[in-house]
């Protein structure tokens, strides 16, 4: 909860205290912070007595926690552009097309 | 980025391996939580920076959360049949799953609020989806439609994803595929956060 409050009023620093000037200094500290906290956790898998162990496990949880989410929201957005989306990009393709001819 | 990800990760782990300890590693360890409000600040300012973002909104309507809905619900349902295959909990395999490829957010944010394992699926298995997408998009956008391209890329869309939207999709697809960036990079960690307040 405290992050998502800290983010909230980040958003509004972004809205209306800060240019586009502080972009790159900003994608700089947002990398700077990513590294750190990657590195600390790191850290911390390696501290594991048994890290080699569960290493592999971590793996296989990790490939279907990739696998069903990415799989049903492909397939949930095809259902879904298909009923309310694709009409109008066949009626582009379709102008496109004869401009061509 | 990802690189940048991997070198630290890797370099973490044989540290700890090692049990190296010295005034710099333990400073970063301490002040986790103060590093991850700094990051989650900066995010945020990201966010409050598109305006564009609003303007679109006015013209594309609801179908600008057609794409982002489907990303969303799928991730959670793939999320929850994880859960019951893993053995996790429910609100765990939901949470890791609402990293929707954002994988250093979702791997530091929920190890810091579930503990470093799941906080590892959430970072490995968010990586992989960005891998997946980025590499998956040409055949996608071929045997599918171009919006699915997006939906396999999640909250990546905006960025890392978008160089293979532009060559392998249409103008109108990379429009849906920023704005679907932007709206699913703000959900992350809300999700993640409503996933732990139950």
């Amino acid at each position: 909860m405290i992050t998502l409050c800290v983010m909230c009023l980040g958003i509004i620093a972004g809205r209306y205290f800060f240019s586009d000037k502080f972009k790159t200094a900003n994608g700089l500290l947002q990398t700077i912070c990513t590294v750190l906290l990657i590195f600390s956790m790191g850290v911390t898998l390696g501290k594991k007595d048994n890290f080699f162990d569960i290493l592999l496990s971590l793996g296989f949880d990790s490939f279907l926690f990739f696998a069903f989410p990415t799989a049903i929201s492909v397939i949930l957005v095809y259902f879904f552009s298909n009923r309310l989306l694709c009409d109008r990009k066949t009626n582009e393709t379709d102008d496109f097309n004869q401009g061509d001819q | 980025m990802l690189i940048l990800a991997l070198i630290a990760l890797i370099t973490g782990i044989l540290c700890g391996t090692w049990n190296s300890d010295n005034i710099i590693i333990s400073a970063i360890s301490l002040h986790k939580n103060l590093i991850l409000y700094i990051l989650m600040f900066s995010v945020g300012i990201s966010i409050g920076r598109h305006h564009e973002l609003i303007r679109k909104i006015k013209e594309y309507h609801i179908k600008i959360f057609i794409i982002p809905t489907g990303v969303i619900l799928g991730s959670l349902i793939g999320g929850i049949i994880c859960s019951f295959i893993t053995g996790y909990s429910v609100y765990d395999g939901a949470a890791v799953s609402s990293g929707l490829g954002w994988y250093s957010l979702a791997g530091i944010t929920i190890e810091n609020l579930s503990g470093v394992q799941l906080g590892s699926i959430a970072f490995l298995s968010n990586l992989m989806r960005e891998l997946f997408s980025f590499f998956s998009i040409p055949i996608i956008s071929k045997r599918l439609n171009y919006y699915c391209c997006i939906a396999a890329a999640g909250a990546t869309s905006e960025d890392t994803t978008l160089p293979m939207m532009i060559k392998y999709t249409n103008e109108e697809t990379v429009i849906f595929s920023v704005l679907n960036g932007v709206i699913c990079s703000a959900f992350v960690p809300i999700l993640i956060s409503l996933c732990y307040s139950f």
